[in-house]
C-alpha cells in the first residue's frame, strides 16, 4: 500500500427530515482496495455521490492527490480520475461496446469519428484487463456481466486514479465475479486506489485490505480486512441498540392453517425457486439485502411481473387450499392478495387524485350501481378508513399527493382493506415515514394480523422485521437463503443468511 | 458461415430489397405498361422529393421523435419560393437557397420546441405542420419555371433531357445524387458525432446526459437537420409538380414516415439506416406506381401506405417484445 | 387573487373556467367593436355555433383520449370519412336518412375501435396509430365516393330533410342544446361513472391502477371508442351545418379539437380533464374562426394561428406541471 490520494473528512450531508451523513471520515490509499460497508441506508451510496460530484457536501473536506478538491458534477470527477461504476448500468444498448466507452469524447478524424482508432484503443484496454470483448458487439447483445466488464473498461480509460465499484457483483455469475477480481488485483498492483461497495462477506474477505464500516449515516471503523473476523464486521454493521419492543415469540396460533403457499416459484434471475408457507394471522418477514429478489418476488406472486413456473396455492373461502394461475394483478386481487408496493407514489397510489378516489380504485364494482358511481357510498366508506387508520387528512376531497408519507401509505392500506384482502403484501411499509407515523402503521399491521389477516412484510431495517415478524424469511440473490422464527431470531444470525456466511 | 447467413436474413434491408424485386417481378409481369421505361422514370422523378423528405425524417424518428411538419413544410416553401420567382424575378437559385433556408429556419423552431420547450414531437410538429400549411395558402398557386422556361435549368439536376419533344431522351440523374445522399448521410448517422448522438438520444437520453454529452444541442440539431432535408425536398417537388397548390402537403409526410419504418426504423427509436429508408421509400413508391397499372385505384394508396406503415411499427413491436421476452 | 381563489364559487366553477368565460365575452366584445358592422352580432353567433356543433364533439371525443395520456388525431379525417361514406350510401344507395346516421356514428365507432385495440392491446405508439388511420380513413372515403363529394340533403328535402332540424328548428339553436347534452352526459362519464373514473386515473398513473387489480388495457381501449363515437356524431352536425364534404380534408379540424381541448385546462400528461373547460375552449376556438374571417383573413390565417394557440397551451401546461414536481 502507498501514501493516501484521497482523504474524506468530517463529511456531513443533510435532506430534507433526514441526516444522511453525519461527519463521516474515509480515505483510500494508492494500491489499496478498500471496502465500505453498511446495512441499506447506511449511507455508502451517498458518501459515493458527494465524492463523484452528484450531490455537494454540506461542510467537511475532501482532499485528492493532496489538495483539497470538490467536484460539481461527474465530468469533473471523471476528469481527475474519480470514477464510479454503478450498479445500474448507464449504458446506450444501440451503441457498440467502443462507442460506448469513448461517448461524449469520440477521437476525431476531420469531419468523422475515428472508429478504428476507438476499436484499437478498445482492444488495447480489453487486453490490458485480460478480458474477451468484442468492441464491434453492441451493447444490447452482451450479457450484463460484460456490460459491467465495459463500465469497467470506460472508467479505466479515463485515467482514472480512484475507482468507485458499486456492488459490482451483484448481477454476475461466479466465473465472472473471478474474473472481476483478476481485474481488481491488477488495478491495484498498478497503483490505484479502488473503493468496493459490497454486501457479501466472503468477497470482502477475499479481496479487500481494508473495510470501513458506517450505520445510520455515520462512521462506526475502519478495520484491517486480514486481521479480522467476519463476525466483528457483522457486530460493527448491526450495533448494539436496544429496540424497543422486540417480539420475543410468534403470536400466530399453533392450529393456524396456511392461507398461502408457494412452491418452486421462478421469475427472472431474481427470483429462482422461491418456496414458502404463510399461515392465518401470520406476519412474514422478507428479510435481505438491497437487491436480493424479495421485491420481485412479490411482483411475481402478484401477477405484476411475468414468471416462468411455480404453483401457488390460496385458501379458499371454504377452508381448502387450491391452486390458482395469478397472471395479472387482476388476478391476484380477486384472489384477495393486496400488495402495497415500496414505491408508493409510483405503483401505490394515484397521487393526483382524492383519498376516496384512491380508496375505491380496488373496488369500484361495490360502489356502482349500473355504471355510476354512488358518491355517497364511496364518501361515507372512505370516511370510515380515514377515522379507523387515523389518517391525517382535512378531508376526503384531499389530493393523495398533498398527504405525508405515512398517510399516503394508509390511503393505500385503505384501498386493500376495502377489498377485504385476506392476504397484504407489505413491500417496505415504512419507507419514507417518520417516526410516529411508523409506530402507527406498525400497531395497524398487528391489529390486522390479530384479526386473521395475513400479511408479508417485505423489509430492509432490520429493527422493523425484528419486532414485527412472527417469522422471517431471508433471502439471497433470488434465493430463499434461511426461515427463522423470531423466538431464534438475532440480527447476526439474519445477516449471516443475507451475506451468504452460511451456506 | 451459417452464423453469417442467419444475420443477412434477419437484417430487414435484406428482407425489403427482396420485397422491392418481388414486386416488381409482380408488377411487370401483369402490366406491360408497367415495364416501360416513362413509367420507371416518372416513378424515380416522384421518388425524390419522398426520399429527401424520408432521409430528413430518419433523424427524428430515431431519436423516438417524429416530424409531421415536413409535407406541408415542403409545400409551403417551393410555394413561397416559386411565387418570388415568379412575381419578383428571383433567380432560381436564390430561391432554391430560400427553400433550404426556410426549412433550416422551421427545423430549428421545431427542435426548440421539442428539445428545449419539452413539448411532445407529435404535438409540437402537429402545430408547425398547420402553421407551414397556413403560410403555404397564403401564396397563389405557382408553377415554378418549366423546363424550357428561364431558369428551368434546375429541372436537370433530376433528369437530364437531351433533345426536344417526343424524340428527347431522359436520363434520371437525380437518382445518382439520391444515392450519393443517402451514403453520406448513412455515414454522417454512423460515423459523425452527430449521427452517433442521435442515436444515443434515442436509444438512452439519460446515459447520454450522464456522459456529458450536450444533448439539447444534438436533439435540436436532428430537426434542423430534418428541416434541411425537407427544404432539399422542396426543390425536387417543385421540379415534378407542374404547379404547386397551396393548401394541399398534408398527408405527403406518411409516405416519407412510412418508408422509413418499412426501412427498419425502431418505433421507438434507438435504430435505424438511411439506407433502410431507401429501400421502405422504394417499397411505398412501387405499390403507389405499380398499383394503378393491376387494376386499382389511385385513392387505394393512401390506404395501403397507412396499412404498410401499421405493419412495419407491428412488426418491429414484436421484434422487440421477442427479444425482451429472450 | 387568493382571495378570489378562495370564493366558494369561483372555487366550484374553477378560476381557470371563469378566465376562460371572460376571454370568450372580450373577443366578442372586441370583434364587435374592431369590426363593426363587418361582424353582424346575430349571424356571426350563428355561424360560430355551426362551428362549435362539430368542433365541440371532436374536443369532447379526444378530450376522453387524452385524459389517458394518449392523443388521436385522425378526428378530423374520420369525420370526414363518416359523413362521406354514410352520405354516400343515401344519395347513392338511396338508404333512409336516419339509417345513414346510424351508419355514419358506426364508422366512428369501428375506428375508435381500431385506434384503441391498436394503442392498448399492440401497443403501438397513439400518434403512429393516429398518422395511419389518418391516412387509412382518407383513403377509404376516396375509394368509396369515387372520389366524388357527397352532399346530404338539404332542409327542403321532403324525405330526408328533417334532418336538419337536428341543427336548429324553426331559427331555435337545437344543436346547441344537444351539445350540451352531450357535454354534460361526457361530464357525467367522465366523473360519475366507473368507466370514467378508471379513465382519469389511468391517465395519472397507469401502473398504479393495474396493480389496484383493475384491466387498464380494456378502459384504455374504452376512451378511444367512445372518443370514435363523438366524431361520429360530429359528422352528422359537420354536414348539418355545411351541406357538402370533400373526400381527402379534414385535417385541420384536429388541431382546432385538440386546441379546444387543451385551452379548456385538460393535461397533454393525462390525468386531468375539464369538459366545461373543453365546452368554452370549443367556443373561443369557434368564436376566433368567424373572427380572424370576419377580418377578411383566409384559411391559411387561421391555421397559423390556431397552431400557435395550441402550442402555448400545451407548453403553458407542460411547464406547469413540471414546477409542480
Amino acid at each position: 500500500m502507498g501514501e493516501v490520494i484521497l482523504t474524506m473528512k468530517d463529511i456531513d450531508k443533510s435532506f430534507p427530515g433526514v441526516h444522511a451523513l453525519d461527519h463521516v471520515n474515509f480515505e483510500v490509499k494508492r494500491g489499496e482496495v478498500h471496502a465500505l460497508m453498511g446495512e441499506n441506508g447506511a449511507g455508502k451510496s451517498t458518501l459515493m455521490k458527494v465524492l463523484t460530484g452528484i450531490y455537494q457536501k454540506d461542510s467537511g473536506s475532501i482532499t485528492y492527490k493532496g489538495k483539497e478538491t470538490e467536484f460539481h458534477n461527474t465530468r469533473e470527477a471523471q476528469d481527475a480520475g474519480v470514477v464510479i461504476v454503478h450498479q445500474e448500468l448507464n449504458m446506450v444498448g444501440d451503441l457498440t461496446v467502443a462507442q460506448n466507452i469513448f461517448i461524449g469524447r469520440e477521437p476525431k478524424k476531420g469531419f468523422s469519428i475515428d472508429d478504428k482508432k476507438m476499436i484499437e484503443d478498445s482492444k488495447k484496454l480489453f487486453q490490458e484487463l485480460n478480458i474477451e470483448i468484442n468492441p464491434k458487439e453492441k451493447m444490447n447483445n452482451l450479457t450484463v456481466g460484460k456490460q459491467q466488464m465495459c463500465e469497467i473498461a470506460k472508467a479505466i480509460s479515463h485515467k482514472a486514479e480512484v475507482i468507485i465499484f458499486d456492488e459490482p457483483s451483484a448481477a454476475l455469475t461466479e466465473k465472472e465475479i473471478a474474473d472481476l477480481f483478476e481485474i481488481i488485483r491488477d488495478l491495484r498492483k498498478k497503483g490505484l486506489g479502488i473503493v468496493y461497495i459490497s454486501h457479501r462477506m466472503d468477497e470482502i474477505k477475499t479481496i479487500t485490505d481494508r473495510v470501513t464500516v458506517m450505520r445510520d449515516g455515520g462512521y462506526v471503523g475502519t478495520l484491517i480486512t486480514a486481521d479480522s473476523t467476519k463476525e466483528d464486521i457483522i457486530n460493527m454493521m448491526v450495533g448494539r441498540v436496544i429496540y424497543e419492543d422486540p417480539k420475543e415469540h410468534s403470536m400466530v396460533a399453533p392450529d393456524a392453517p396456511v392461507v398461502l403457499k408457494v412452491e418452486n416459484l421462478n421469475a427472472g434471475k431474481m427470483v429462482q425457486n422461491v418456496s414458502f408457507e404463510l399461515r392465518k394471522g401470520e406476519i412474514l418477514g422478507f428479510s435481505g439485502l438491497m437487491g436480493a429478489g424479495r421485491t420481485e418476488t412479490a411482483r411475481a406472486l402478484f401477477g405484476a411481473d411475468p414468471k416462468q413456473s411455480g404453483k401457488i396455492s390460496i385458501r379458499g373461502k371454504d377452508g381448502q387450499l387450491r391452486e390458482v394461475t395469478i397472471n395479472s394483478p387482476q388476478d391476484a386481487v380477486k384472489y384477495g392478495i393486496g400488495y402495497l408496493s415500496e414505491d408508493r407514489r409510483r405503483y401505490g397510489c394515484v397521487v393526483q387524485k382524492s383519498v376516496t378516489e384512491n380508496t375505491t380504485l380496488a373496488t369500484m364494482e361495490e360502489f356502482t350501481s349500473g355504471i355510476f358511481i354512488n358518491k355517497s357510498k364511496e364518501k361515507e366508506v372512505s370516511e370510515k378508513y380515514v377515522k379507523e387508520l387515523a389518517t391525517k387528512t382535512p378531508n376526503c376531497e384531499q389530493l393523495v399527493v398533498n398527504l405525508s408519507g405515512g398517510n399516503q401509505q394508509k390511503v393505500v392500506i385503505a384501498k386493500w382493506l376495502t377489498r377485504d384482502s385476506e392476504i397484504l403484501i407489505f413491500d417496505e411499509p415504512t419507507r419514507g415515514i417518520d417516526v410516529g407515523a411508523k409506530n402507527e402503521i406498525y400497531k395497524l399491521m398487528n391489529r390486522l394480523a390479530a384479526e386473521g389477516k395475513s400479511i408479508i412484510m417485505i423489509s430492509s431495517e432490520m429493527t422493523e422485521v425484528l419486532r414485527m415478524s412472527d417469522r422471517i424469511i431471508v433471502m439471497c440473490e433470488g434465493k430463499i437463503t434461511g426461515n427463522i422464527d423470531i423466538s431464534e431470531a438475532t440480527q447476526e444470525h439474519i445477516m449471516n443468511h443475507a451475506t451468504r456466511n452460511i451456506n | 458461415m451459417t452464423k453469417k447467413k442467419k444475420s443477412i436474413l434477419s437484417d430487414q434491408r435484406f428482407i425489403v430489397l427482396l420485397v422491392i424485386i418481388v414486386l416488381f417481378a409482380i408488377f411487370s409481369f401483369k402490366s406491360r405498361e408497367f415495364r416501360q421505361y416513362t413509367t420507371i422514370l416518372s416513378m424515380l422523378d416522384f421518388s425524390y422529393y419522398d426520399l429527401l423528405m424520408a432521409i430528413g425524417v430518419t433523424f427524428p424518428l430515431i431519436t423516438g421523435g417524429v416530424d409531421l411538419s415536413i409535407g406541408t413544410g415542403m409545400v409551403c416553401y417551393a410555394l413561397i419560393a416559386g411565387s418570388l420567382v415568379r412575381n419578383n424575378n428571383l433567380p432560381v437559385v436564390l430561391a432554391m437557397l430560400l427553400c433550404i433556408v426556410l426549412g433550416i429556419i422551421v427545423g430549428a423552431a421545431n427542435g426548440v420546441l421539442i428539445g428545449i420547450m419539452n413539448l411532445p414531437p407529435f404535438l409540437a410538429t402537429l402545430c408547425t405542420c398547420m402553421i407551414t400549411r397556413g403560410a403555404g395558402s397564403l401564396c397563389s398557386a405557382t408553377p415554378w419555371p418549366g423546363l424550357t422556361q428561364d431558369g428551368g435549368w434546375f429541372h436537370s439536376i433530376f433528369k437530364i433531357t437531351v433533345g426536344t419533344g417526343r424524340s428527347a431522351s431522359r436520363y434520371p440523374i437525380g437518382f445518382l445524387w439520391m444515392i450519393i445522399l443517402v451514403l453520406v448521410m448513412e455515414y454522417v448517422l454512423n460515423h459523425t458525432k452527430f449521427g452517433r448522438y442521435t442515436i444515443a438520444i434515442g436509444s438512452n437520453k439519460e446515459a447520454a446526459a450522464l456522459s456529458g454529452i450536450n444533448v439539447k444541442f444534438y436533439h435540436v440539431m436532428v430537426y434542423v437537420v430534418c428541416g434541411l432535408f425537407t427544404g432539399l425536398a422542396a426543390i425536387a417537388y417543385a421540379a415534378v409538380t407542374p404547379t404547386v397548390q397551396p393548401g394541399t402537403g398534408a398527408g405527403l409526410e406518411m409516405d416519407a414516415i412510412g418508408g422509413v419504418f418499412v426501412g427498419g426504423v425502431a418505433a421507438t427509436g434507438g435504430y435505424g439506416s438511411v439506407i433502410g429508408t431507401l429501400a421502405g421509400i422504394f417499397v411505398i413508391m412501387l405499390l403507389k406506381t405499380g398499383l394503378p397499372y393491376i387494376g386499382l385505384q389511385a385513392n387505394w394508396q393512401q390506404i395501403i401506405t397507412g396499412a404498410v406503415l401499421i405493419i412495419a411499427v407491428l412488426i418491429d413491436i414484436m421484434k422487440e417484445k421477442k427479444a425482451a421476452a429472450k | 387573487m387568493e382571495k378570489l381563489k378562495q370564493n366558494p364559487i369561483v372555487k366550484k366553477l374553477g378560476l381557470n373556467r371563469i378566465l376562460l368565460a371572460c376571454i370568450l365575452v372580450l373577443m366578442f366584445v372586441v370583434f364587435k367593436v374592431v369590426l363593426g358592422s363587418k361582424f353582424p352580432v346575430g349571424d356571426s353567433i350563428k355561424s360560430t355555433l355551426n362551428y362549435v356543433y362539430f368542433l365541440g364533439f371532436l374536443s369532447l371525443g379526444v378530450t376522453f383520449v387524452i385524459a389517458t395520456g394518449g392523443i388521436d388525431f385522425s378526428i378530423g379525417p374520420v369525420m370526414f370519412c363518416c359523413a362521406l361514406i354514410s352520405g354516400y350510401c343515401m344519395t347513392s344507395y338511396h338508404v333512409p336518412c336516419a339509417a345513414a346516421m346510424v351508419i355514419c356514428i358506426l364508422i366512428g365507432f369501428a375506428f375508435g375501435v381500431f385506434n384503441g385495440w391498436m394503442v392498448s392491446y399492440m401497443s403501438v405508439p397513439p400518434f403512429i396509430i393516429s398518422m395511419a388511420s389518418m391516412n387509412i380513413a382518407k383513403g377509404i372515403a376516396s375509394v368509396f365516393t369515387k372520389t366524388q363529394s357527397v352532399s346530404w340533403p338539404l332542409g327542403s328535402d321532403p324525405v330526408n330533410g328533417w334532418f336538419r332540424n337536428l341543427i336548429s328548428y324553426k331559427g331555435f339553436p337545437v344543436g346547441l342544446v344537444i351539445f350540451l347534452a352531450a357535454a354534460v352526459i361526457c361530464g357525467i362519464i367522465l366523473y360519475n361513472t366507473k368507466p370514467g373514473r378508471y379513465i382519469l386515473c389511468l391517465g395519472s398513473n397507469s401502473e398504479a391502477v393495474r396493480l389496484s387489480g383493475v384491466n387498464t388495457k380494456k378502459w384504455r381501449m374504452l376512451a378511444y371508442v367512445i372518443c370514435g363515437v363523438l366524431v361520429g356524431i360530429g359528422a352528422i352536425f359537420f354536414v348539418g351545418a355545411y351541406t357538402t364534404v370533400q373526400p381527402g380534408y379534414g385535417d385541420q379540424y384536429n388541431n382546432e379539437a385538440i386546441a379546444g381541448c387543451v385551452m379548456g385546462g385538460t393535461s397533454m400528461v393525462g390525468g386531468l380533464a375539464s369538459i366545461g373547460g373543453t365546452v368554452i375552449g370549443v367556443f373561443i376556438i369557434s368564436l376566433l374562426q368567424q373572427g380572424i374571417m370576419a377580418f377578411g383573413l383566409g384559411k391559411g390565417q387561421q391555421m397559423i394561428i390556431t397552431g400557435l394557440i395550441v402550442i402555448v397551451a400545451v407548453y403553458v401546461d407542460v411547464s406547469a406541471r413540471r414546477r409542480k414536481n
